[in-house]
């Protein structure tokens, strides 16, 4: 089963912490990030840009249209998203639990849709 | 001789458990033993298509032994290990192998599968090893397969091999209860794999290897090792019963197409009639087990010309007697439940649903929302019916299974207003 797993923040909330947490933060992250390639079941981890850098793009006649992002007015936005393939939700419930984060923010999952299809 | 790339294949997977387990059983340490193997059958996928050696299966051994011995060499510990390889080589072995696997051979590569199998591993990992080691897939194919990227893949088995050689691979066969209970995971690992290919359809069908068809090839093979095994037999020819409908499950599409209206002009009688065989022949046996009855139960499905054609009461009586011999398991409950609605009505299936319904990880399951819409359409509640589709369509991570049963919702709720 694979999921996408989201940790949300702002730019106030990133600036509130101290240097040497944040460099800290960034360790225990690349640990969660290491340990989990290493069981075979985190795909991909990244980081994403600050929302100011996020652009939405239309095509009108034939040609790119872009306006400044994100899609959504919100407080906070996604900050850095995971693939993971894991043997079921029991499995990625306890992953995303074991996010350096989540004892102060929560994580967000998703299943991702896939093209098996059962017997009905 | 030129055999072409097509049978070099299929010899070198053929001969891809033999030569490891040769190896293992020489020289113990698997992950060692299993880089050297894939090496020997690296270079073998090379050179044979131009010319195949005399004694292929003595080559591979001989080349994945000195492979073995040059990576021992390059180890740290290396003067040890030498010796102790040094002392368990019989050269004689090395420079004449044998032409033709012997009944100890056969022992060895069912303990190389058990192994596979070990019960430290996951079930994505035992499944992942068996495919590599016992399969001969390489790295990249099983990642294809799965969809996941090579170095993921590379990682799982990486990880399982080295728990495997870590609680000390086992080259001699379990026995007694505890061969049972090993078998039994080994046939759950198999079976595993064989749905994994018979419901999933991603990918470019020439490189990603179908993993129906690698589980039968697998479940053949045992079969041949364990002929007097009615669990093995019935495995097998559930596989086949089932892979048999294939090309009648899905349109070009993609879209799902249910059992009953499945076009059966395209079922494919020849693995139908061998799954027959295989089932029939058991049966008489007595002891049956749960494998044998869901491929009895495939092949009464399998028989029938139509779906009203079905002989359900006969069906019925499988459920019942999978559900008296077997572990409690809701999936079977609600297979039971869609016989006795066509045995007795949908009500008295929709009854049995409603006991299911008390289970907390039945009540929200889609599978459980598709079945009970099902029974409710044929008791004539529509609303309610489109209203349990629509909810088993959100429920579903399948996307083929979401279009599917979306679309019925919007059948029934188009023909209400």
């Amino acid at each position: 089963m694979k999921y996408l797993m989201m940790i949300y923040g702002n730019q106030e909330k990133w600036a509130s912490m101290p240097a040497d947490e944040w460099t800290e933060a960034i360790g225990r992250q690349d640990a969660f990030n290491r340990k989990y390639a290493g069981t075979g079941e985190l795909l991909g981890a990244y980081g994403l840009a600050d929302a100011v850098q996020a652009r939405l793009v239309r095509r009108e006649d034939g040609q790119p249209a872009v306006t400044d992002g994100p899609y959504l007015e919100t407080k906070e936005y996604m900050a850095s998203f995971y693939l993971l393939d894991c043997e079921n939700e029991e499995r990625a419930l306890a992953i995303a639990a074991d996010m350096p984060f989540a004892d102060v923010e929560p994580v967000e999952l998703w299943p991702i849709l896939h093209e098996a299809k059962t017997d009905l | 001789m030129n055999p072409g790339p097509d049978g070099v294949e299929d010899l070198l997977r053929e001969l891809a458990p033999q030569v490891l387990a040769a190896l293992v059983r020489r020289y113990g340490q698997f992950h060692l033993c299993e880089d050297a193997s894939q090496e020997a059958l690296l270079a073998a996928a090379q050179t044979w298509p131009r010319q195949l050696p005399e004694n292929p299966r003595g080559w591979l051994i001989t080349v994945a032994s000195r492979r073995l011995m040059d990576q021992v060499r390059s180890e740290n510990a290396r003067r040890t290990r030498e010796e102790l390889i040094a002392v368990a080589t019989p050269a004689a072995e090395l420079i004449a192998p044998p032409a033709d696997a012997s009944p100890a051979d056969d022992d060895d590569s069912l303990a190389l599968l058990f192994g596979c199998c070990h019960p430290d591993l996951s079930a994505s990992s035992q499944i992942a090893l068996t495919l590599r080691a016992v399969g001969g897939l390489t790295t990249a194919q099983i990642a294809a397969a799965f969809g996941v990227p090579e170095a993921t893949m590379a990682q799982r088995i990486s990880r399982a091999r080295a728990t495997v050689s870590g609680a000390g691979f086992d080259v001699t066969l379990p026995t007694g209860t505890e061969r049972t209970e090993r078998l039994r995971a080994v046939l759950q690992v198999l079976y595993l794999i064989f749905s994994e290919g018979y419901t999933a359809s991603v990918g470019d069908e020439l490189t990603v290897p179908s993993l129906s068809v690698e589980a039968i090839r697998l479940t053949r093979w045992l079969h041949r090792l364990l002929p007097a095994d009615g669990e093995v037999t019935g495995l097998l020819a559930l596989m086949l019963l089932t892979d048999a409908r294939r090309a009648a499950r899905t349109l070009a599409d993609g879209s799902l197409v249910p059992l009953a209206d499945q076009d059966r002009d395209r079922w494919d009688q020849a693995q139908i009639a061998e799954g027959i065989t295989l089932v029939s022949a058991v049966l008489p046996r007595g002891n049956v087990g749960p494998y044998q009855l869901q491929a009895a139960i495939a092949a009464v499905h399998d028989e029938a010309a139509t779906m009203a054609g079905t002989d359900w009461p006969q069906i019925l009586g499988l459920y019942e007697l999978l559900e008296l011999t077997t572990a409690a398991n809701p999936f079977t409950t609600l297979n039971r439940a869609v016989a006795v609605a066509m045995v007795h009505g949908p009500q008295a299936g929709l009854e049995i649903l409603a006991e299911l319904g008390g289970d907390k990880r039945m009540e929200r399951h889609h599978r459980l929302l598709a079945t009970r819409a099902h029974l409710r359409e044929l008791a004539g509640d529509g609303p309610a019916a489109a209203a349990d589709y629509l909810e088993a369509a959100r429920r579903t991570t399948s996307l083929p299974e979401r279009r599917y049963l979306a679309r019925q919702a919007a059948r029934l709720t188009g023909s209400l207003g």
